[in-house]
Parts: C-alpha cells; sequence; structure tokens
C-alpha cells in the first residue's frame, strides 16, 4: 500500500469513527476488510452522510455518489473500506506520484 | 354474496392482516378461501376455513433462506431464494385452485407475486395487500430496476407478452396499504398504483395467547421488547444486552419475547416469553423496543407509544428511518450496542416527552384508519363494479 493510499484509509477510518459516533466503534477495528453492510451494520442514510463528508474534504476531485450509482447490487452490499479507498485514493492521486 | 380468494405467504406479519380482512368479509356472509402453504399455515387460520393447499406438491417446507443476513443483502436474498422460487412453484396450483373456486375478486399479498400473476392472466378483478409500507417506495433507481428485472423474468415464463408489465406486484385495481399516509412520509416518491391506506389492520382474526398479568405490577415503567417473529431466533446478543440494561434499571418492567431459554438468566424485572399477546400487552406498556417491523410499529404508534427501533434486515430499516424522521423514535444499531447505550437509550426513550407527543399525533391517524373494515369495505366495491362488468370475469 502506498503511503498515498494509507493516509486515505486512515481519513475514511476517521470519517466511519466520527459518523457512527457510538461507544463500540471506538475499538472496533476497521481496516481494508471490513464491510459497511455485514461488519459495521451501516444504514444507507450513515453511508451516504460518510460519503458527502469525504466528498466535502476532497471537493471537486471525487463523485462518490456517481461512483455508487455504477454498482450492481451485488457489489453494493458486499462494499468494502477498501473498495471506497482505492476509488478515493485513484481519483485522488498526486500528480507527483 | 361475493366470492373471495385470498393468497399470503408463510409469514406471520403478512397473515395476520389478511386474517383480519377476511374476518370482517366472513362476518358479513362473504365466501372467503385461502390458497396457502397449508403445512405451516392451517393451523393460524380459522377452523372452519375454505383452504386450498399450493405445497401439496413442493418437497420440504420452505423457511425464510438465510435468518442470518442483513440490510441490502436480505432483500436481495429474500427476493431471488424465497419470494420467486415460491412464485415459480405457486403458479400452476393457484391457477388451478382459481378456475376451480371461480373467485369474484383475488386478495394477494404483495409479497406473493405468483399470486399476482395468476389473477393478471385470468383477468381476475384482484386487489393488493402490502403489509408493509416500505414496498411502496421508490428506493434507487438501481435497487429499482434489479426488481423490475427480476419481476421481467418471472413474467415471460409464464404470461403472454401482452400482459408483462413492469411492476406486476401492484394490482391495477386496489392497492391496499396497512399504513398512513403521515407515518409513510414523503421522503422517497412512490411507485405508482391505485393506493388505499387503511392503517393498520386492528388485530380482529389472531389466536388468543395465555399471558401471567399479574406479573406487571402497578406503578412501573413498562416495555414490550421485540424482534418479531422471523429473527426472535437469529441470535441472543440482543436480547442478553437488554437483559444486562434492564438489570440496572429496577423501576422498568421489560416483557421481552425471546427464546425461553433466556428465562433462567433474565433478571427479576425481564419477562421472557416465546409468543405473546401483542396487541393486549400493548394497551399495558410505555414503549416499544423492537425491529422495525411493519405490524409491530404500526400497532405501537396507533396507541402513542413511542419506540426504540433496532433494525435488522428487509424493510425494517425503512420503516425505522419512517418512525425517526417523525419524531416518535430512537435509533439502536442491533448488532453492535452495550449495555451502556442501552440504558443510555431507554433513558431517553422513557424520558424524553417530545418521542411520545409525535407518537401520539401520529396515533390520532392511525386510529381514525378503518382498518380491516375499510380494506374489506374495498375489496367489496371492487367485487361490485367487477360484477357489473362482466368483461372483467374471464375463468372459464
Amino acid at each position: 500500500m502506498s503511503s498515498h493510499q494509507e493516509h486515505t484509509l486512515a481519513l475514511v477510518i476517521d470519517h466511519i469513527r466520527s459518523t457512527v459516533n457510538e461507544d463500540w466503534i471506538a475499538d472496533f477495528e476497521i481496516d481494508r476488510e471490513t464491510r459497511f453492510n455485514d461488519d459495521l451494520e451501516l444504514e444507507s442514510i450513515e453511508f451516504v452522510k460518510i460519503a458527502e463528508a469525504l466528498q466535502k474534504h476532497y471537493g471537486t476531485r471525487l463523485a462518490i455518489i456517481d461512483w455508487l450509482s455504477g454498482k450492481s447490487i451485488h457489489e453494493l452490499i458486499g462494499l468494502s473500506v477498501g473498495d471506497l479507498v482505492d476509488y478515493i485514493a485513484a481519483a485522488t492521486e498526486p500528480a507527483q506520484a | 354474496m361475493a366470492r373471495i380468494l385470498f393468497t399470503v405467504p408463510p409469514l406471520t406479519g403478512h397473515l395476520n392482516p389478511a386474517l383480519a380482512v377476511a374476518d370482517a368479509l366472513s362476518a358479513q356472509g362473504h365466501k372467503v378461501a385461502w390458497a396457502v402453504h397449508a403445512r405451516q399455515l392451517r393451523d393460524k387460520l380459522p377452523p372452519r376455513a375454505c383452504v386450498y393447499p399450493l405445497d401439496a406438491e413442493d418437497p420440504v417446507d420452505s423457511g425464510i433462506a438465510d435468518p442470518q443476513v442483513r440490510g441490502l443483502e436480505s432483500v436481495r436474498l429474500f427476493f431471488e431464494d424465497y419470494t420467486l422460487p415460491i412464485a415459480e412453484r405457486m403458479l400452476l396450483p393457484l391457477e388451478a385452485i382459481a378456475r376451480s373456486f371461480q373467485p369474484d375478486v383475488m386478495v394477494v399479498d404483495h409479497q406473493l407475486p405468483g399470486g399476482a400473476l395468476v389473477a393478471r392472466k385470468l383477468g381476475l378483478p384482484w386487489a393488493t395487500l402490502i403489509t408493509t409500507s416500505a414496498s411502496i417506495l421508490k428506493m434507487s433507481p438501481m435497487i429499482d430496476a434489479w426488481v423490475e428485472n427480476q419481476y421481467l423474468g418471472l413474467q415471460r415464463r409464464y404470461l403472454p407478452a401482452e400482459l408483462t408489465v413492469e411492476r406486476p406486484d401492484f394490482s391495477p385495481h386496489l392497492a391496499v396499504v396497512f399504513s398512513t399516509e403521515s407515518l409513510v412520509g414523503t421522503t422517497h416518491e412512490r411507485i405508482a398504483a391505485p393506493y388505499a391506506f387503511v392503517g393498520p389492520a386492528k388485530g380482529d382474526g389472531r389466536r388468543a395467547v395465555a399471558f401471567p398479568w399479574d406479573w406487571l405490577q402497578p406503578g412501573s415503567r413498562k416495555l414490550l421488547v421485540s424482534l418479531g417473529t422471523v429473527s426472535r431466533d437469529r441470535d441472543t446478543r440482543f436480547f442478553e444486552v437488554m437483559m444486562a440494561a434492564l438489570a440496572e434499571m429496577p423501576d422498568v418492567q421489560a416483557v421481552m419475547v425471546a427464546p425461553e431459554s433466556l428465562a433462567a438468566s433474565a433478571p427479576p424485572n425481564v419477562l421472557v416469553r416465546d409468543y405473546v399477546p401483542q396487541l393486549e400487552l400493548l394497551d399495558c406498556v410505555h414503549a416499544v423496543i423492537c425491529h422495525g417491523g411493519h405490524n409491530t410499529v404500526c400497532e405501537a404508534l396507533s396507541r402513542g407509544l413511542p419506540l426504540i427501533v433496532a433494525p435488522i434486515r428487509d424493510d425494517q430499516p425503512v420503516i425505522a428511518r419512517q418512525v425517526i424522521d417523525a419524531g416518535a423514535g430512537l435509533f439502536m444499531r442491533h448488532g453492535k450496542v452495550t449495555p451502556a447505550m442501552a440504558k443510555t437509550l431507554i433513558t431517553q426513550l422513557l424520558g424524553t416527552s417530545s418521542l411520545a407527543e409525535n407518537a401520539r399525533r401520529l396515533a390520532e391517524d392511525l386510529r381514525a384508519a378503518p382498518g380491516a373494515k375499510g380494506a374489506a369495505e374495498r375489496i367489496l366495491q371492487l367485487a361490485a363494479q367487477a360484477a357489473a362488468k362482466p368483461a372483467l370475469r374471464q375463468v372459464a
């Protein structure tokens, strides 16, 4: 994993923890494999909140909602933190890398 | 007198409202028959009910495919592994039943699209019974397209091409919704159909259940905790967390619908029962903790009771959101909640006056709605219209 990806992963995890904001999430281990539906039990409305916060952080370099709307039902069900990180990292790759 | 053929899936939450409607029709002398999975439902129907089995040639009873799945995965599985296979298997038996019984009108649960397809093929007037208002909402373009595609495949294998439509599951004549427009809200657009919002069925027709009423103490704050019949036996973690939280709240008494094996470890203020007379209990409690099941939510709100909603699967996240958006409930994360968080939420549930006020506001509409009797009236109107228009009656 590049440092850019590691940095993106840390940022996404931060946004997940602060959006969920419940006692269990503070010590819940979140990594690339963590799935939003099965492992975090996130409601779609919560996932959208996280996406919007990340969108705000990165600005127009991202189009998370467009990216999501291209996903099939099977892809949405299995969506992991790593999937989101890969999309964001690719869209925000520093020019010199 | 009208001849009315009901067909519903073997799921308690779908059977109960239909039972109440059928009860209202039978009471007026109409001839009601049931086309159902008789091995699972026979003992839940009235003793002298006219029953046509749909499952005579099925190898085994079809239960909910995987009781452990949650969220969107459960929606996918419910369609692919439950609703569609049942629909395929019931088409020919139901068609034969309908030709034999010669109904004036069919009443088809929304989750039983096999019934919808048979009514469409035979050109019978029919009503859809919609036991969860989540079914009438457009969710996202991707999910809606997926649903239409599922139905398209089913129709292609049974219906002539000219009868194929985008959403065969909704009757073009009458779509009875057991909810109110004020609870459904306006967050999501609705699928177009001739809706009649009749509110909760109000329960007539359910079998009686014994309960130790003297366990409830005057003066205590009382809760009903239930995850519904599908998720009751899912796992015990949620119930154990509730018991741990309630053990520290001796002024609260809770009746918990859960496997009775948990009774041994329950604190003195928690009564564990695996089946309860829910409507009668709701008349005695101050608030409800539930999974966001449509019937339980509507029954609780009809009595002005605020809720904690801990949605797990199927339509529950959508119904839970309706309750929260209406200001009558608090969200609890079913698989993650801790005793500390549960205690905080229960304290809020019992102590926040706006929750109860909003629940009472919703109760006015829910109680004013005509329920099963109103549904029965609309179904009879449909039968009368059909009788006046013989073109609709093509069963030969």
